[in-house]
């Protein structure tokens, strides 16, 4: 999505959809990843490259998962499953 | 983990849902301005697409679609007053410390230790969800949070993109 919209300087962090500043409560990693980003801001030359953090994320996650976490949020919340529909 | 493509995924689902397909945003060039400040003198202004918002605030729909409202948050707001709506993504992080993706006290410390100059005064959140109306978001929406950034005296934005 970065690469297709192209902001003027980019970071990539590859941790799942929510975390895009690191884990919650780890002020050193939430730190260091806005050091890097900001840091690229000055060190940045060509207009829409983006640089990817070192960052790992320990566990494995993918789409399906993406899915079911989502899933899982609702229900410990209580939440509605979006009823938006395609128009006929 | 592996890079999810999500492009393709959302596409995928989507349209098996029935509806059309989508109209990303796509550009092949960027805007570009020099930034020649250094950094330790900046002002640095924040922007979270994470559905937060003050308790006293009009909140956002978790489940929004073309939501081009906007809100600014005093960075000075203690978390236990802000909220968050968003259901696109698994926010349990998030509501554990709101820094995943409004990442204000940290931005805070980094002016505090002389690594950035300034945090500017108002946080701007959105909650979006899925956007129809791309001219309107462009024409109405950025140019307003733009001119709020500009007589915030910002020299650059950080982007959070939850």
């Amino acid at each position: 999505m970065m690469a297709q919209v192209r902001a003027p300087r980019n970071v990539f962090v590859n941790f799942p959809l929510g975390r895009p500043c690191g884990k919650p409560n780890d002020a050193k990693l939430q730190a260091q990843i806005l050091k890097d980003a900001l840091g690229y801001l000055a060190e940045a030359k060509t207009p829409g490259e983006f640089a990817d953090l070192p960052y790992q994320w320990d566990e494995s996650f993918d789409w399906a998962c993406y899915l079911e976490d989502i899933e899982h949020m609702l229900k410990a919340e209580g939440a509605e499953v979006q009823d938006w529909k395609p128009k006929d | 983990m592996k890079r999810i493509d999500y492009v393709s995924c959302l596409d995928q689902m989507y349209q098996s849902q029935g509806f059309p397909p989508y109209q990303w945003s796509e550009f092949d060039s960027s805007p570009w301005t020099p930034f020649d400040k250094p950094l330790n003198q900046a002002c640095i202004a924040l922007i979270s697409s994470a559905g937060i918002f003050r308790d006293d605030q009009k909140p956002f729909d978790p489940w929004a679609v073309n939501d081009l409202s906007y809100r600014q948050i005093p960075i000075e707001t203690p978390f236990e007053r802000l909220k968050l709506h968003h259901n696109y993504f698994d926010h349990r992080d998030a509501l554990k410390d709101l820094n995943c993706v409004f990442p204000v006290r940290r931005l805070e410390e980094l002016a505090k230790s002389g690594f950035i100059g300034s945090v500017a005064p108002e946080a701007i959140t959105l909650g979006m969800g899925r956007l129809y109306k791309r001219t309107a978001l462009q024409k109405e929406t950025v140019p307003d949070i733009a001119k709020a950034l500009r007589k915030q005296q910002a020299d650059a934005v950080l982007l959070v993109a939850a």
